[in-house]
C-alpha cells in the first residue's frame, strides 16, 4: 500500500463531505494566507526602500523638526517645537564652519507648474536648496548644471526639474528643456538643470519635483505656519560622523535654547537611523500579520481533529470492514493521518494562491503609485515554512483521531449502524 | 482418496463476555474440524453463538479458552495485527450487507484486499478483472455499488472474497438482503465455486439456504447440537 492510494483516498474523502470539508479548510487557508501575504509584501516594502528610501548620501545625517517617520500618537509633540528658521539654520551653518558640508533645504508639496498651455497636476513638490544640496543628497544630475552660491545669493529665478514634470510640461519635446522658462504661482523660473530619473519611495516619485534656489523658496513658497527647514549635514569621512553628529546636536542645542535637562527639540536622523526606523515597523507589521496566522492555524487544527473525529465516527462500518479484509493498526492509522494532512495541504494550498496573488496585486499597486524599485518578493520560505505547518497540524491534530479508528474493534465497527 | 488436510481445527474454545455484572457465555467447549474441500453451513436462532463462533472462524475474534488453529498456525493467541495478516491472506468474507466501499467502482471494491496484501497497482487490477469475470461481472467492474442491483453487489463482494485466493470463504446470510430468486443465484455460485475446489463455510438462519451445503452445524446455547452430512442438496 503506497501513499499515493492515501491521497487519492483522502481527496475522495474530502470531495464527499465538500461543505464540512470547506469550512475547517478556510481557516487554514486564512492562516496561510495572512503569514505568506505579509511576508511578501513586506520582504517587497524592505527591499525597495531599505535602497531608495535613504536619499542622504554616505556619511550624511538629516537636521529636521519632526521626524521622517512616525508611527504613532506622538504627533501633537513634534507639532509643539518651534520651527528651524532659515536663519536658525544659516547660522547653524556658520559655526559648524569647515568641520562638516552643510546643506539647508526645504520642501513643500502640492504645487502646480506651468509652462505655456501645458500645466501639472497641484501635486509637484518644490524644494528649496543650497548649492551643496548635490553634495550632501543622493541625488545628481542627468542635464545642465547645479544652483550656485551666487544662485542663492541673488535670488536668481533657476529651476533645476525632475522628468515627471517634463514630461507633463514638455510632452512635444524630445531634446534638452534647459533655457525654458517655467511658471510657479506667477513667478517666472528658467529651467538650469534636469534630475536623474529616481523612482518612487512609498508611493511617493522622486522626479515629480522642482528644485529652486532656497532664498527663492524662503520669500515666496513658505507658509507662516510651516517655515521650518531641513538641514543636511555631510561629514568629512565616516570616521568623523559620530563626532560630527555630536558637534551638531551641541550646536543645535545652543541655538535652540534647549535646557540641559530637556531632550532634543529637533530630530537628528541618519542614513541607519531612517532605514531601522522603517525595518522597525515593517517587522511589527509582520509579528502582527504571523501571530494571527499562527492563531488561525492552531484554530484550524482543532477544527480538523474534530471534523477527523466525525469522520472516524460516520465511517466506523467502513474502518471495521478494512480490518476485516486485513488492515493493520499501521496502515489505519497511516490512512487517516494522510487525509488529515492531505486536507490542510489542499487549504495551506488555497491560502497560499491568495496570499501569493494578493501579495502581487498590492505590489503592483505600490507600483503603480510611483514605487518603480518595487519588486514583486515571491515567498519562498514563506510557503515552505505553510507546507511544514500544514503537514505538522495535520499530523499533531489527525494522530489522535487516527489512533481511535485503528484500534476500532472489527466485530463492532462491522455491525455499527 | 486420502482425506483432505484439515483447515479449521477448534478445540474446546468457550468465550464469555462480561456485560455489565453479568457474564455470558456465547460458547461452551465448543469443537470443530474442517476440512479443505468441504461446504459447511454453520446454523442456530440468535443467541445460539452462531455469530461468535463466525467471529472466531473469521479470526476476527480469539476465544477466552481452548484452542483454535488455522492451517496449522495457531491463531487463538496472536495478537490484532498478526489476525488481520490471516484474514487477508486466508479468509474470503461475504457479509449480509454486502459492505462494499459507496464511492469506489466494483473494481477498486474488489482490489481493496490486494492493496492490504501489498500487490502493486497493475497486478491488483488484472486479478479483480478476472475475480470479477469469474462471478460473471466482467462488464460492470466500473460500476459504482449504487449502479448494481443487490445480487450484482453481492457478486462483487464474492469477487472481493476470492480475488486473495483464500483458504476459505465465509459467508454470513450471504442471501439475506436478497429477494428469494437473487438468493438462488447466488447459492448456485457458492455452489459452482465449492465445485471448483473452494472450501465454504456458510452462515445462516434458513433451512433452504443451508441446504445447500454438503455438512450442516447446529448451535444452541453456545453448544454444538448436531453436526451432520446433508444429502439432501436441492
Amino acid at each position: 500500500m503506497n501513499v499515493a492510494e492515501s491521497i487519492w483516498m483522502a481527496v475522495d474523502a474530502v470531495r464527499a463531505q465538500k461543505l464540512r470539508s470547506g469550512l475547517t479548510l478556510l481557516s487554514i487557508s486564512i492562516g496561510v494566507f495572512a503569514i505568506i501575504a505579509s511576508t511578501s509584501i513586506t520582504t517587497s516594502l524592505q527591499e525597495a526602500v531599505s535602497g531608495q528610501m535613504a536619499s542622504l548620501g554616505e556619511h550624511s545625517f538629516l537636521i529636521q523638526r519632526t521626524p521622517t517617520l512616525t508611527f504613532g500618537s506622538s504627533w501633537r509633540k513634534y507639532m509643539k517645537r518651534k520651527p528651524i528658521s532659515y536663519p536658525q539654520a544659516l547660522e547653524f551653518k556658520r559655526l559648524m564652519g569647515l568641520d562638516a558640508i552643510v546643506s539647508i533645504s526645504n520642501t513643500n508639496p502640492g504645487f502646480t507648474i506651468k509652462a505655456g498651455n501645458e500645466s501639472t497636476d497641484p501635486d509637484v513638490a518644490l524644494i528649496g536648496i543650497d548649492d551643496q544640496y548635490f553634495t550632501v543628497n543622493a541625488v545628481s544630475l542627468s542635464d545642465g548644471r547645479t544652483i550656485t552660491p551666487h544662485d542663492v545669493d541673488f535670488q536668481r529665478p533657476v529651476a533645476i526639474i525632475g522628468n515627471d514634470v517634463i514630461t507633463k510640461l514638455f510632452p512635444s519635446i524630445s531634446g534638452s528643456v534647459l533655457g525654458r522658462s517655467i511658471t510657479i504661482r506667477n513667478q517666472l523660473f528658467t529651467i538650469i538643470g534636469v534630475l536623474e530619473t529616481k523612482g518612487g519611495v512609498l508611493g511617493q516619485s522622486q522626479d515629480n519635483r522642482v528644485l529652486i534656489p532656497m532664498t527663492n523658496f524662503v520669500k515666496y513658497y513658505t507658509w507662516e505656519w510651516d517655515q521650518s527647514v531641513d538641514v543636511s549635514v555631510r561629514a568629512v569621512s565616516r570616521d568623523a560622523l559620530m563626532s560630527t553628529v555630536d558637534e551638531a546636536i551641541g550646536i543645535m542645542r545652543a541655538l535652540r535654547d534647549v535646557k540641559p535637562w530637556e531632550e532634543n527639540t529637533f530630530e537628528l536622523d541618519t542614513n541607519e537611523a531612517l532605514s531601522s526606523q522603517f525595518s522597525g515597523f515593517s517587522t511589527a507589521l509582520l509579528i502582527v500579520a504571523w501571530i494571527s496566522g499562527l492563531g488561525a492555524l492552531a484554530a484550524a487544527g482543532i477544527g480538523i481533529m474534530n471534523m477527523m473525529l466525525v469522520s472516524v465516527k460516520e465511517r466506523t462500518r467502513e474502518i471495521g470492514l478494512r480490518k476485516a479484509l486485513g488492515a493493520r493498526r499501521p496502515w489505519i492509522i497511516r490512512q487517516f493521518l494522510v487525509e488529515s494532512i492531505t486536507l490542510c495541504q489542499l487549504g495551506g494550498m488555497a491560502g497560499t494562491i491568495a496570499g501569493v496573488g494578493t501579495a502581487w496585486m498590492i505590489t503592483m499597486l505600490f507600483r503603480s503609485s510611483g514605487m518603480s524599485d518595487i519588486t514583486f518578493a515571491f515567498p519562498w520560505s514563506a510557503i515552505l515554512f505553510s507546507v511544514v505547518a500544514c503537514t505538522m497540524i495535520g499530523l499533531g491534530f489527525g494522530i489522535y483521531p487516527a489512533f481511535k479508528a485503528a484500534t476500532l474493534d472489527p466485530i463492532e465497527a462491522l455491525r455499527y449502524e | 482418496m486420502a482425506e483432505a488436510r484439515i483447515i479449521i481445527d477448534i478445540a474446546h474454545i468457550s468465550k464469555v463476555y462480561t456485560m455489565g455484572e453479568e457474564q455470558v457465555h456465547a460458547l461452551r467447549d465448543v469443537s470443530l474440524q474442517i476440512r479443505a474441500g468441504e461446504y459447511v453451513a454453520l446454523m442456530g436462532p440468535s443467541g445460539s453463538g452462531k455469530s461468535t463462533l463466525m467471529n472466531m472462524l473469521g479470526c476476527l475474534d480469539t476465544p477466552s479458552s481452548g484452542h483454535y488453529s488455522f492451517d496449522g498456525e495457531d491463531v487463538s493467541t496472536m495478537d490484532d495485527d498478526d489476525l488481520a495478516a490471516i484474514r487477508n491472506r486466508d479468509i474470503g468474507f461475504v457479509f449480509q450487507t454486502f459492505n462494499l466501499l459507496p464511492r469506489a467502482s466494483a473494481l477498486r471494491n474488489v482490489e481493496l484486499p490486494l492493496v492490504y496484501a501489498g500487490v502493486g497497482a497493475s497486478e491488483r487490477e488484472r486479478r479483480a478483472e478476472e475475480a470479477l469475470e469469474n462471478v460473471g461481472l466482467g462488464e460492470r467492474m466500473h460500476h459504482r455499488p449504487n449502479e448494481l442491483s443487490g445480487g450484482q453487489r453481492q457478486r462483487v463482494a464474492i469477487a472481493r472474497a476470492l480475488v486473495t485466493n483464500p483458504s476459505i470463504i465465509l459467508a454470513d446470510e450471504p442471501t439475506g438482503n436478497l429477494d428469494s430468486r437473487t438468493g438462488q443465484e447466488i447459492m448456485t455460485l457458492f455452489g459452482n465455486l465449492w465445485r471448483s475446489g473452494h472450501t465454504v463455510i456458510l452462515v445462516t438462519h434458513e433451512e433452504d439456504i443451508a441446504r445447500h451445503a454438503r455438512r450442516i452445524v447446529r448451535l444452541r446455547d453456545g453448544l454444538v447440537e448436531s453436526d451432520t452430512p446433508n444429502t439432501q442438496t436441492p
